[in-house]
């Protein structure tokens, strides 16, 4: 048995993997503004990725909205309100928790499959062979992949969420008795264009950071196929945490901003 | 007559349990303050003050994050781990190794896995829920200026301890959903690395779609028991 690291291997070992990132982030917007991608190539993967996710995703934005209805449904019935039950729950799940599972859903999907696309691809030497071809392998196979992953997750996220009022106006017809015209009704005087922009805007950053990490960890891999199968477990812890950091660091900025409009 | 195997059991309940503990915590604290952040914001907005805030978050906390925050998170770093294990056994036929020597496979590789994933869990799901309310209480301080007496006074009208238990059996429910997933793909792998790397995101997919479908029958059914 191994002895476990120090915390200072731990610290260097996520300060280098930040930095990585970051640098391989800072290269790969460089070639997008040197020398863009062909733009079928980053339709193909926007394609690709979609077809893919998307049953999945209105399946779990459905029933998230589903359980936000319930919950909400028992909170509303102590105080008799249960007219609000529409514009709360979906409220809620517009702005914090739809976003939040939905991402974590997508990691497991799109995270996991790209990194293992690309890891496979760097460890079976074909990203090498791009380079001897002397194409650049960043503009010719990580760039549309990135733009597709970003353009792609936003897409199903905001279906997701769509999907979730479909699945709470469900859930609030079966178990709390308020009919569709009622939920829908009073969606608008609690869901305002803040909140929708703050659900958005967490869309975009949540897919920002997925399409950032993924390529990362795949582009980075190495050791044969054990070296893939770490890359892709490694890819779903860290987009984990940093959707979970993302999500914290836009409401709390979304907060500061409401208060300086305010004031 | 199954064997139980005490130190497999234990070796598994400290990986999954002990190696997942960091990050859970972690992400716990983090979704604690996106909880009483966002709450705050709806209660100002429909009762116009916050007084209610503690109640209602650790109410969420309780009934639905603590649990399946805590279960996503396992199912990409232990279902993933645990697909791609017996994967690679399957196609390097390890699994036909322990046929041929009158050992059933299911047996040996899934029962001690499912009963650590099972324990692990819940134990998890308990840790995870005390650190977000804990961490929420000092959130609250910070933010919206309630003292810890102040906060824990205003939970306990909301929350008893019945919201703990449900908890609970909701985390033994995903603890068991993991290992099954993740086993049945690895057991269909098919031959290649590719086919472990297909099982590996199969099993992430289906297991964190069977989470929050079974999550809201849980739900469902908890919400009558209240």
């Amino acid at each position: 048995m191994n002895s476990p690291p120090s915390i200072f291997t731990v610290a260097e070992n996520i300060v280098k993997e930040i930095g990585g990132t970051i640098l391989f982030f800072v290269q790969i917007i460089k070639t997008f503004v040197k020398t863009p991608c062909k733009r079928e190539e980053v339709f193909e993967q926007v394609w690709k990725v979609t077809i893919q996710s998307m049953p999945t995703t209105a399946m779990s934005g459905f029933f998230v909205g589903a359980i936000m209805t319930v919950q909400f449904t028992m909170q509303m019935k102590e105080f008799g309100a249960l007219g609000y039950l529409g514009g709360l729950a979906t409220s809620g799940t517009i702005r914090e928790v739809g976003p939040l599972l939905i991402a974590f859903m997508l990691s497991g999907k799109v995270g996991a499959f790209t990194s293992a696309e690309l890891g496979t691809m760097k460890v079976t030497e074909q990203i090498d062979a791009i380079r001897c071809l002397g194409a650049d392998p960043i503009k010719d196979i990580i760039l549309p992949r990135f733009l597709g992953i970003i353009i792609s997750s936003f897409f199903l996220l905001t279906a997701g969420l769509l999907m979730s009022i479909l699945g709470g106006m469900l859930m609030g017809q079966v178990i709390a008795g308020v009919n569709a015209e009622e939920y829908i009704r009073h969606i608008p005087t609690i869901v305002s264009l803040p909140s929708i922009g703050s659900g958005i805007i967490k869309c975009f950053s949540f897919a920002m950071v997925l399409a950032m990490v993924c390529t990362y960890k795949g582009y980075a891999t190495t050791g044969g196929a054990k070296g893939v199968g770490l890359s892709v477990v490694k890819t779903a812890v860290s987009t984990m945490i940093c959707i979970v950091i993302i999500d914290w660091l836009t409401s709390f900025l979304g907060e500061i901003a409401l208060h300086i409009v305010i004031s | 007559m199954v064997l139980l195997r005490g130190k497999e059991i234990i070796k598994q309940i400290n990986f999954i349990g002990n190696g997942s503990l960091f990050i859970i915590v972690f992400c716990v604290c983090f979704s604690a303050l996106v909880t009483i952040l966002e709450s705050s914001f709806h209660m100002k907005m429909v009762i116009q003050n916050d007084s209610m805030v503690p109640g209602f978050a650790t109410m969420l906390i309780l009934r639905e994050l603590g649990a399946v925050v805590t279960a996503l998170l396992l199912t990409s770093r232990v279902g993933a781990g645990i697909a791609a294990e017996v994967g690679t056994m399957q196609i390097t036929e390890q699994n036909d190794a322990l046929k041929m020597l009158g050992i059933n496979p299911v047996e040996f590789l899934l029962i001690p896995r499912l009963i650590a994933s099972i324990l692990a869990t819940v134990a998890l799901t308990v840790i995870a829920n005390i650190v977000c309310i804990y961490c929420s209480m000092l959130v609250s301080e910070i933010y919206l200026g309630f003292t810890p007496s102040m906060f824990l006074t205003a939970m306990s009208r909301f929350v008893s301890f019945k919201d703990l238990i449900f908890s609970m059996i909701k985390g033994a429910c995903f603890g068991a959903i993991i290992p099954l997933v993740s086993c049945f793909f690895g057991f269909r792998c098919r031959a290649g690395a590719e086919g472990v790397g297909m099982a590996t995101t199969n099993s992430v997919v289906v297991s964190s779609v069977l989470i929050i479908v079974s999550d809201f029958l849980l739900s469902y059914v908890f919400s009558h028991l209240y």
